[in-house]
């Protein structure tokens, strides 16, 4: 509607993943790193995808189920590739222990593990947000705004913000469940990721109904907001079992 | 307390060059980008102000062409350009092997004043239109005149604030990026894939203008008068280094100043690349010589007294620097090529990184002409470019020799332009309007 707006919507996806930036991640230069390429790998996932399913489209809009099959498939590779996105990580992890030791330095802190899944969880949400949200919102810095049919009580550009800080949420905070739930071998957190993943992305799918973003939003915040407490329970976990054997 | 006896972690200061390049670069880039979106929007884009200049000599690019005439006159083009530049850049070298140093930085002082001045000049311009800023011509004057001035002398005197040095650089690259965004669309993109073949052929191949500059300047031990970015080195003032003694790094076997930590040149110690080279030379510095060294050795070195510097600075493999010049794109003056700058990649003598200014030149033109087609390309093309860059230094590491930077980095840049573009955007769009997103 104008710069300000613009610039509104803009904050309002990415706010809290600039504030977790400058305050955790910019004072690392490497995490600074981890955060740009976990950005390039999310988005080359998305060009993959847009590739396999560009003869595709456009799909025609009175069914669901293609959009059902687009999105089931396009989280089951991304999903395939946090696995990936775990093993190079595991075999960095040896490189830095290595590197730390030829240095004399200490190996790298549980907490500095978990920082590093953080900026990758980041990267993915950040790109998410750029790519759905960000991109879309060059129109909204000009006089005019935007209503889309099935979400008519908000502009556009509002409703996609809402639901990129939904998703910013659920991807950072999920790197971290499932880096530890990798490390630890924990299934519970194996299992819970994918699944998260899976139904927040079929939420989105309620939102094909008129008005139907006025439940789909609501229950992906629901499913952010769990994300965010089993993560911050499972954290807790681990720093204060960490605490607990190094006080011994 | 546990937290105060914690020592550092590695985590703290690991790929600090990294980010100290992909900093200044981003920078330049994001300054670019907002340029042409500001610039762009306000000037309608049916006025297409042809701009005659070396870049579009051959063949002028107009709306009614169809597809192959834009193809077969941009190629046209970009050879022609870099035929220029190659020619330029054998002269430079011949200049340089003649030892007429006062002549290339009197020149080099001329074309940054120029770029400042006249470039710099215009632009403001452009932007006092649009935002109707009220300023008198005098004012103005004086401003721009001041500005370039400091400009030229930033670039030049190494007694400078490193930080404007810094910042002038980017300010230049901005400008001449910008300029270069003017040219038509295909000219553009073939320009930019021309310039990344010839910065591969220049300086990989033995008969390369940019290596036998390089070249030159290694055996003379004098730098190659051109406009560098260098980052800064990265100091480090370890409690445990005390007493330990700086060792340089090893390069290509030459060094034998393992013993020099006088006038010690930091070389990085937490870089992850150090543990590929197999210098095997423990990187950490003496801490009482941080704070002296790393004035020192922020500067391009020039002409330095100390003999030891000059003996280290055989054991680096110095800038690998290409001269670019790059044609004044100003419809007044017409075929002038007026600048020196430097493409490439390298290694200064104080272990920084140096980065030609023709490589923020040419990777802010990519992202600038992906901003004039949408934001999702220049999202998609700054990482492509931060990538190749990553690339490129983790492959300076590795050969230890000079290389070019632009290749790389224009080839993801120019793929994940066209993927976007055609790929992407419809899938993305598609998903984002009924609300579906992953």
């Amino acid at each position: 509607m104008t710069l300000a707006a613009g610039i509104g919507y803009a904050l309002l996806a990415l706010g809290p993943s600039l504030s977790l930036f400058v305050s955790v991640i910019s004072k690392k230069p490497f995490l600074i790193l981890t955060v740009l390429s976990s950005t390039l790998l999310w988005l080359s996932s998305l060009i993959v995808l847009s590739g396999v399913w560009r003869g595709f489209l456009p799909l025609k809009s009175t069914s669901r189920w293609p959009y059902g099959l687009l999105i089931f498939t396009s989280i089951a590779f991304q999903e395939g590739l946090r696995v990936l996105f775990w093993k190079v990580y595991k075999r960095l992890e040896d490189l830095l222990d290595d590197f730390a030791d030829r240095v004399s330095k200490p190996r790298l802190y549980q907490t500095d593990k978990m920082e590093i899944a953080l900026a990758g969880g980041l990267g993915h949400g950040v790109a998410h947000a750029v790519f759905f949200c960000l991109s879309l919102l060059t129109p909204a810095f000009g006089p005019a705004t935007f209503f889309v049919d099935r979400c008519s009580q908000l502009p556009f550009f509002l409703v996609s913000a809402i639901i990129a800080l939904a998703f910013v949420t659920i991807h950072t905070f999920s790197m971290v469940i499932a880096f530890n739930g990798y490390a630890e071998g924990n299934k519970v957190d194996q299992v819970f990721v994918p699944v998260v993943h899976l139904v927040a992305g079929m939420v989105t799918l309620v939102n094909f109904a008129s008005g139907g973003c006025i439940i789909g939003i609501p229950l992906l915040y629901f499913i952010a907001s769990l994300t965010l407490i089993h993560c911050g329970k499972m954290v807790w976990r681990r720093l204060t079992e960490n605490r607990s054997r190094q006080g011994n | 307390m546990a937290q105060n006896t914690k020592p550092t972690s590695i985590l703290d200061s690991l790929g600090e060059e990294i980010i100290r390049i992909i900093a200044p670069v981003s920078i330049c880039m994001f300054m670019v980008v907002i340029l042409v979106s500001v610039l762009d929007s306000s000037s309608s884009s049916s006025t297409s102000a042809s701009v005659t200049s070396i870049a579009t000599i051959a063949y002028s690019e107009t709306n009614s062409d169809s597809s192959w005439d834009k193809f077969v006159g941009a190629l046209l083009n970009s050879l022609v350009f870099v035929a220029v530049v190659t020619a330029v850049t054998f002269i430079l070298v011949l200049l340089f092997y003649l030892r007429c140093t006062k002549f290339l930085k009197l020149y080099m002082g001329f074309s940054a004043f120029v770029v400042l001045g006249f470039m710099g000049g215009e632009i403001a311009l452009f932007l006092i239109e649009d935002f109707s800023i009220p300023v008198d011509c005098i004012t103005f004057v004086v401003a721009l005149f001041n500005f370039a001035v400091v400009g030229v002398l930033a670039v030049f005197m190494s007694k400078m604030a490193i930080l404007v040095t810094q910042a002038y650089l980017v300010v230049i690259g901005m400008l001449v990026a910008y300029w270069f965004t003017q040219l038509p669309e295909w000219t553009t993109w073939l320009l930019l894939v021309a310039m990344a073949l010839y910065d591969l052929a220049a300086v990989l191949l033995p008969v390369g203008p940019l290596r036998l500059l390089v070249e030159l300047a290694i055996s003379r031990d004098e730098d190659i008068p051109a406009l560098v970015y260098e980052a800064r080195p990265v100091t480090h003032n370890d409690s445990g280094a005390v007493g330990r003694v700086a060792q340089r790094r090893v390069w290509r076997g030459r060094s034998g100043e393992n013993s020099d930590h006088g006038s010690n040149n930091n070389p990085n110690a937490n870089s992850v690349f150090v543990e590929n080279v197999d210098s095997g030379s423990n990187s950490t510095s003496n801490a009482s010589v941080v704070p002296d060294s790393s004035t020192e050795s922020n500067t391009l070195v020039s002409g330095h007294n100390d003999a030891t510097l000059v003996r280290a600075e055989e054991g680096w493999v110095p800038e690998r620097d290409a001269e670019l010049s790059a044609p004044l794109i100003d419809p007044r003056m017409n075929i002038q090529p007026q600048q020196s700058e430097l493409e490439g990649i390298g290694l200064g003598s104080s272990g920084a990184i140096k980065l030609g200014l023709g490589d923020f030149i040419f990777y802010s033109v990519l992202v600038g002409r992906a901003a004039m087609y949408d934001f999702m390309t220049v999202y998609a093309c700054y990482l492509a470019i931060i990538a190749g860059l990553g690339i490129t230094l983790a492959l300076l590491a590795l050969y230890q020799k000079a290389l070019p930077a632009l290749p790389v980095s224009i080839a993801l840049g120019v793929l994940f332009y066209v993927l976007t573009r055609f790929l992407l955007e419809v899938f993305v769009v598609e998903c984002s309007l009924n609300l579906l997103m992953f």
